[in-house]
């Protein structure tokens, strides 16, 4: 008797810190299909209302948003995809090969980790305008193309999950070192590649100051420097707002729905252990 | 992905090389490259130009064919950043009023208007506001779009209530110096405690600031902001927090438009264009709001230009576009529009502006605004006022929230201005 | 380790043992991408903010050295001192609820035996979502009159706060989202060294008697030691570099006596809005080693203590 309440007082408790994180969702969700007055007013109004489409059209009057969107999809789905090839590449050699300088070169690697990128902002920004690059998506796309935490993460999960043998075989079997990267070590790192996957696409879909530093162009702008655009502009219309705020999470909320399963067992699976 | 690579070490390389060539090389490669001559591009914040006026300029102007870009966010940031970085930089430009000061040292950017024929029509707008576009050596960067003359905005019917005067002749009578303006609040919240006269102390600070004639930075490039005339402002605002008539309610924000209507902001202190925003806050008091001449003298707030930069094709021709743009007529157009209030007095006497206006019950707004905007006080605006005024505003707020005594705020507000002051070389 | 590897090298490339290293390209190919990125991108652009440090520059005129100046004015300017106190305090604030509460919950993750991945994917939501649109939302709900943190204090009968008008307000806006945004994923990670401690210990620490208080101050604690590292390693790097947060909920001032004001802001003001290139790269560096500061303290105290592996 007494291990069935403890198994519901755990339970409580873990459906209660489910809510306090789905909670600001369905706000979200509340404040977009009401009218600001309808937020605004005590005790405040807590069911869904019909004025979703309305707070859209306005979104819609203020700033250019699908345009935004589809910006920072372009950044984020070649972001993503560049870092996957780049980094699984990286992290495959350096899981089971050896080379010379291979440790030193690691160990680059990971001091690169402890560089705080963003304070480099000015000379980065300099290196853009010498390019040519400012205003334009590529600023945001391959500065990023590759990135140390995903090497140092593949690295790991490659080194704990492909057995020296099957590398073996693979180059037995003909394959080159690119196609037993190919064939074998992309094939097993699903779980692996979906966790960076998503932790870059993420992470590209966010990025805030970058974007708001170098894409000059007002046709290039993403879907956050839109968001707080709308935030800023006069006399503040909230739920037109947080209908802008709903709009630019649906895509994540997706990608992350089709990857769930996948990205957890990524996360938990053998990947810290290194 | 090879050619990625390519692109990138050949980056690599005209990196390293720049790097060696000097230090002097760098964000500034775009100044001398001019636009292209197939597309006049022109940049504006939202609501920055009135739309009628817009359209009709640009079927004005078909060739070469005007693109106009909204750019929302921070202005000047964007503006400046693409300068720095050398591509897509527009034909014209918005400047706002508030930044127009710290772009004089970057007067070199912009075509100085002298040299495509400005000095026939600068004479047409007010003094003190095409002043405030000019270089100490004399060049003008910047035709004025408009001006930001301010007023007294108030509930008539949520005076009249507390027995206060609600005429605005009355008002404009009894309301003359802040003491009076003060005076009225504490009456006012006497009569009706969920009435607070200042909608927000720290905004207030502003208004008092522009009143004067000095600033923080004097024309001799001297700091000055720890004198009588800027502790002035601070005591005025200071006031208004111990006598508890501040709303603590700033403007724009969704607090401050609920509360215009209800009845619980029955007074702002504002420029022209605030009209904009009132009107569109407001649903319930359409034709309550009045308005009267500022206590204590009026100021300006905003007001912005446009202008054009040296990387402009064809720099007769985008005159030529803002000239049209910013004529009388047209000004009196974009404030049919938008409410923005013209910067050219010929226009105050064009039938758009001596229109009698129902939201303020009938009352004509230029009688209040075209005096004010013709007497605002000249002062000195050093590029670094801006950057020196932020500490004085973070540590108001302070006060207001009672972390601070007003004398350990004002003390820390004047160190950190003094230090940034000293790192912008004033003295 | 090194004798599986060395019988691979010569399964895939067949060689003698000494060659030039010139025929190992094709690895040195894998890696490039990273370095040549780095290098173009990373590592020049940090080289060129050292030498900036010591410049003064508005990105317009002639760069001028100034020797140590901008380090000198830094020390002086109340303003940073007051960011880095900030940016300390709000670490603390979020950091420290952030992977107490992860961790609580992950040890309760495990010991459920249903609906693990429902609770997994739940939690994690929040770290999958747009920052500035979080932002945006937490700074409504944290806003005077109409927020629903102040409805819910007034029915309760408490009177409401200027949350974001307050020094401490805004802090404990800022920290709260960013707790709520960063409690799932460490809980993932969490869950992950947990389920890599061997069973048998926990068998044999019951078997002694050991109440979960005690196993989880015996065993959990530290067996987790290196994951716990790697959590409090990767939230100071984030939370030293806290930026979206207060710049959308409280604007590029810092808010109400600039307590919202963070070093990273600090150095976004200093650099783009108001044109002093050089003392950016200065506030840059500075940043820089109390980031390394931190990492090394948190390697000190995580793993230093007895045994150095």
């Amino acid at each position: 008797m007494r291990f069935r309440w403890r198994g519901l007082a755990l339970h409580a408790v873990l459906v209660l810190a489910l809510l306090v994180f789905l909670f600001p969702f369905v706000w979200t969700i509340i404040m977009a299909t009401n009218t600001t007055a309808d937020i605004y007013r005590f005790p405040p109004k807590f069911s869904f209302g019909g004025h979703f489409f309305d707070n859209v059209r306005h979104v819609l009057d203020n700033v250019a948003f699908f345009q935004s969107m589809a910006n920072t999809a372009v950044v984020a789905i070649s972001t993503t995809l560049l870092v996957l090839f780049f980094d699984s590449l990286a992290a495959f050699t350096f899981a089971k090969f050896r080379f010379p300088g291979r440790n030193a070169l690691f160990v680059i690697l990971l001091a690169t980790m402890l560089l705080p990128a963003q304070l480099a902002a000015v000379p980065q920004f300099q290196t853009m305008a010498l390019l040519g690059w400012v205003g334009s998506l590529k600023a945001l796309i391959i500065p990023g193309a590759a990135n140390a935490f995903g090497i140092f993460w593949m690295r790991q999960y490659f080194r704990s999950s492909i057995h020296d043998e099957l590398v073996e075989a693979a180059t037995l079997d003909g394959c080159g070192f690119f196609g037993t990267y190919w064939h074998v070590a992309l094939p097993s790192a699903r779980p692996a590649l979906a966790f960076l996957g998503i932790f870059t696409f993420v992470g590209s879909w966010n990025d805030y100051m970058w974007p708001l530093i170098v894409l000059t162009n007002p046709d290039h702008v993403t879907l956050q420097v839109a968001l707080s655009t709308l935030n800023r502009a006069h006399g503040v219309d909230y739920s037109m707002v947080m209908t802008g705020a709903l709009l630019a999470m649906i895509p994540l909320v997706i990608v992350f729905a089709v990857f769930a399963r996948q990205f957890i067992k990524g996360a938990t699976e053998g990947a810290v252990r290194g | 992905m090879a050619l990625t690579r390519r692109t990138l070490l050949g980056g690599f390389a005209a990196v390293a090389g720049g790097a060696l060539v000097g230090c002097s090389s760098g964000m500034d490669t775009g100044t001398t490259k001019k636009n292209t001559a197939t597309e006049l591009t022109m940049w504006c914040w939202p609501g920055g130009l009135g739309k009628s006026v817009l359209d009709d300029t640009i079927a004005h102007f078909p060739d070469p064919k005007i693109k106009y870009s909204e750019v929302g966010g921070d202005f000047k940031q964007k503006l400046v950043t693409t300068f720095n970085g050398g591509t897509s930089i527009p034909d014209i430009t918005g400047l706002k009023g508030e930044d127009i000061a710290s772009l004089l040292p970057q007067a070199e950017r912009f075509v100085d208007l002298k040299t495509v024929g400005a000095d026939s029509v600068l004479g047409d707008y007010l003094d003190w506001k095409v002043k405030q576009a000019t270089t100490l050596d004399g060049k003008v960067i910047g035709l004025p779009i408009d001006v930001g003359p301010t007023a007294l905005y108030y509930r008539e019917d949520v005076f009249a209530a507390a027995g206060l005067p609600s005429d605005p002749a009355k008002v404009a009578e009894q309301l003359k110096t802040w003491d009076d303006f003060f005076a009225a609040g504490v009456q006012l919240k006497k009569a009706n405690p969920k009435a607070p006269m200042v909608w927000d102390a720290t905004d207030l600070y502003d208004m008092v600031v522009g009143q004067d004639t000095e600033r923080y930075i004097s024309k001799d490039n001297k700091f000055i902001g720890d004198q009588d005339h800027i502790r002035k402002a601070w005591d005025t605002s200071v006031k208004a927090m111990t006598l508890q008539i501040d709303g603590r309610t700033p403007s724009g924000k969704p607090d401050w438009n609920a509360g215009l209507d209800l009845g619980t902001i029955p007074a702002h202190i504002g420029a022209a264009w605030v009209a904009l925003d009132i009107k569109s806050a407001v649903k319930k008091s359409a034709g309550k709001w009045r308005l009267a001449p500022t206590p204590g003298g009026p100021a300006n707030f905003g007001g912005s230009f446009l202008a054009i930069t040296k990387n402009a094709a064809d720099p007769q021709k985008a005159f030529d576009v803002i000239k049209y743009m910013l004529s009388p007529d047209n000004e009196a157009k974009a404030f049919a529009d938008a409410q923005i209030f013209p910067s050219t007095p010929a226009a105050y006497d064009k039938p758009q502006l001596k229109a009698a206006d129902s939201f303020f019950g009938g009352q004509v707004p230029i009688d209040i605004f075209g005096p004010a905007a013709k007497a605002i006080p000249v002062a000195y605006q050093s590029p670094f006022d801006d950057a020196v005024a932020g500490p004085f505003h973070d540590e108001l707020k302070t006060v207001q929230t009672g972390a601070k005594t007003s004398d350990a705020a004002w003390s820390a507000a004047v160190s950190k201005a003094k230090a940034i002051a000293k790192r912008q070389g004033v003295q | 380790m090194s004798a599986t590897a060395a019988v691979r090298t010569r399964a895939v490339a067949g060689a003698p043992a000494r060659r030039r290293v010139w025929s190992y390209w094709r690895f040195y190919l894998a890696l490039s991408p990273f370095y040549v990125l780095f290098a173009v991108f990373g590592l020049y652009p940090m080289l060129s903010t050292i030498v900036l440090a010591f410049q003064r520059w508005d990105g317009l005129s002639a760069r001028k050295f100034t020797g140590l100046d901008n380090f000198a004015f830094l020390v002086r300017d109340p303003t940073f001192w007051q960011a880095l106190e900030n940016t300390v305090v709000l670490f603390l604030m979020s950091t420290v609820p952030t992977l107490v509460i992860a961790l609580l919950l992950a040890v309760m993750l495990q010991s459920a035996v249903r609906f693990t991945s429902v609770y997994r994917i739940a939690y994690f939501i929040p770290n999958v979502t747009s920052l500035v649109a979080m932002a945006i939302f937490f700074s409504s709900i944290f806003s005077t009159n109409f927020g629903l943190v102040n409805a819910a204090l007034r029915s309760l009968g408490i009177p409401q706060q200027d949350w974001l008008g307050q020094p401490w307000g805004i802090k404990i806006a800022i920290s709260t989202m960013i707790v709520w945004q960063w409690v799932g994923y460490n809980t993932l990670i969490y869950l992950a060294g947990l389920q890599a401690i061997p069973k048998e210990q926990y068998e044999a620490a019951k078997v002694d008697g050991a109440g979960p208080v005690r196993t989880l101050f015996s065993i959990t604690l530290p067996q987790l030691r290196p994951v716990i590292l790697f959590t409090v390693i990767m939230s100071t790097i984030g939370g030293l570099q806290t930026f979206t947060e207060p710049q959308v909920m409280v604007g590029n001032s810092g808010g109400t006596g600039q307590s919202g004001m963070t070093v990273v802001l600090f150095f976004y003001r200093a650099a783009f809005l108001d044109n002093d290139y050089g003392y950016a790269a200065a506030i840059a560096l500075s940043i820089f080693l109390l980031v390394l500061l931190f990492t090394a303290i948190n390697w000190r105290v995580f793993r230093g203590r007895g045994e150095d592996r």
